[in-house]
């Protein structure tokens, strides 16, 4: 045998093949939680566990002392404008769950009330569907950034 | 992912057993190419890990959103202030840990 490490490595390479091609690299399928949401609220309300569970994981690349400075720049720069964002989505999300719940309070009151009680759910609603569209942007720069830097 | 880097270190480990074997005049080398080798998957398995971690939380936020459509459960505001509490905290670790960094 002239060559002992080649064919060592050739025999590895044979042996690991069809095991490597049994495995699916690069796996860890991230979940888009939002997806599974029926309701703006349900939307909403995952939403704002994914931007935790972003910044959580922004917080670990923060830490490592490996992380480029302009890298670590760019992730306190993006997390700036998602949290106030977010803190928006919070308010229109607890007033729109609170006006559904008046709504259905009202349903056995006076016309009147029935009416108020719409409108201000309507408002509700179209304040949400406002604050859940302007929260997705800076919360997605951000996974954007993490999935970047994962490569 | 995890299982993959687990294996792939296992494998240099063993590699690095047969080092004895190989002739004097490229041990050296060889064991310099196994050492770097060795860096990358623990570089890699460190990333991966971080990964699987956030994977890990996504896919509880979406059982738990997909059990809240299943059974038409609306959302509470106990649950949206806790949802919010929970981004607080982090954004809050997120600040001191960028803080921290900038001081050094």
């Amino acid at each position: 045998m002239r060559h002992p490490l080649r064919v060592l490595a050739l025999a590895c390479a044979l042996t690991l093949t069809p095991a490597c091609a049994s495995l699916e690299l690069g796996a860890t399928r991230i979940e888009n939680p939002l997806a599974a949401a029926q309701t703006i609220d349900q939307r909403a309300y995952a939403l704002l566990h994914v931007y935790a569970a972003i910044l959580e994981e922004a917080t670990d690349i923060v830490a490592d002392p490996a992380t480029p400075l302009a890298f670590k720049q760019a992730l306190g720069q993006a997390e700036r404008v998602a949290t106030p964002a977010a803190d928006t989505l919070h308010v229109a999300v607890t007033a729109y769950v609170r006006a559904r719940a008046d709504f259905d309070v009202a349903s056995g009151a006076s016309q009147p009330t029935i009416q108020r009680s719409a409108t201000a759910l309507s408002i509700a609603a179209r304040r949400l569907n406002e604050a859940v569209a302007e929260a997705q942007a800076p919360i997605a720069e951000l996974e954007g950034l993490i999935r970047a830097h994962r490569g | 992912m995890l299982n993959l880097l687990l294996q792939l270190q296992l494998l240099l480990a063993a590699l690095s057993a047969f080092l004895p074997l190989v002739p004097d005049a490229h041990r050296a080398r060889a064991g310099e190419i196994l050492d770097v080798a060795a860096k990358v998957l623990a570089a890699g398995s460190s990333i991966a890990s971080n990964a699987d971690d956030l994977a890990a939380k996504l896919a509880a936020v979406r059982a738990e959103v997909e059990a809240m459509a299943a059974s038409d459960t609306a959302v509470s505001v106990q649950q949206l202030d806790a949802a919010m509490e929970r981004v607080r905290a982090a954004s809050g670790a997120f600040r001191a840990a960028l803080a921290a960094e900038a001081s050094e």
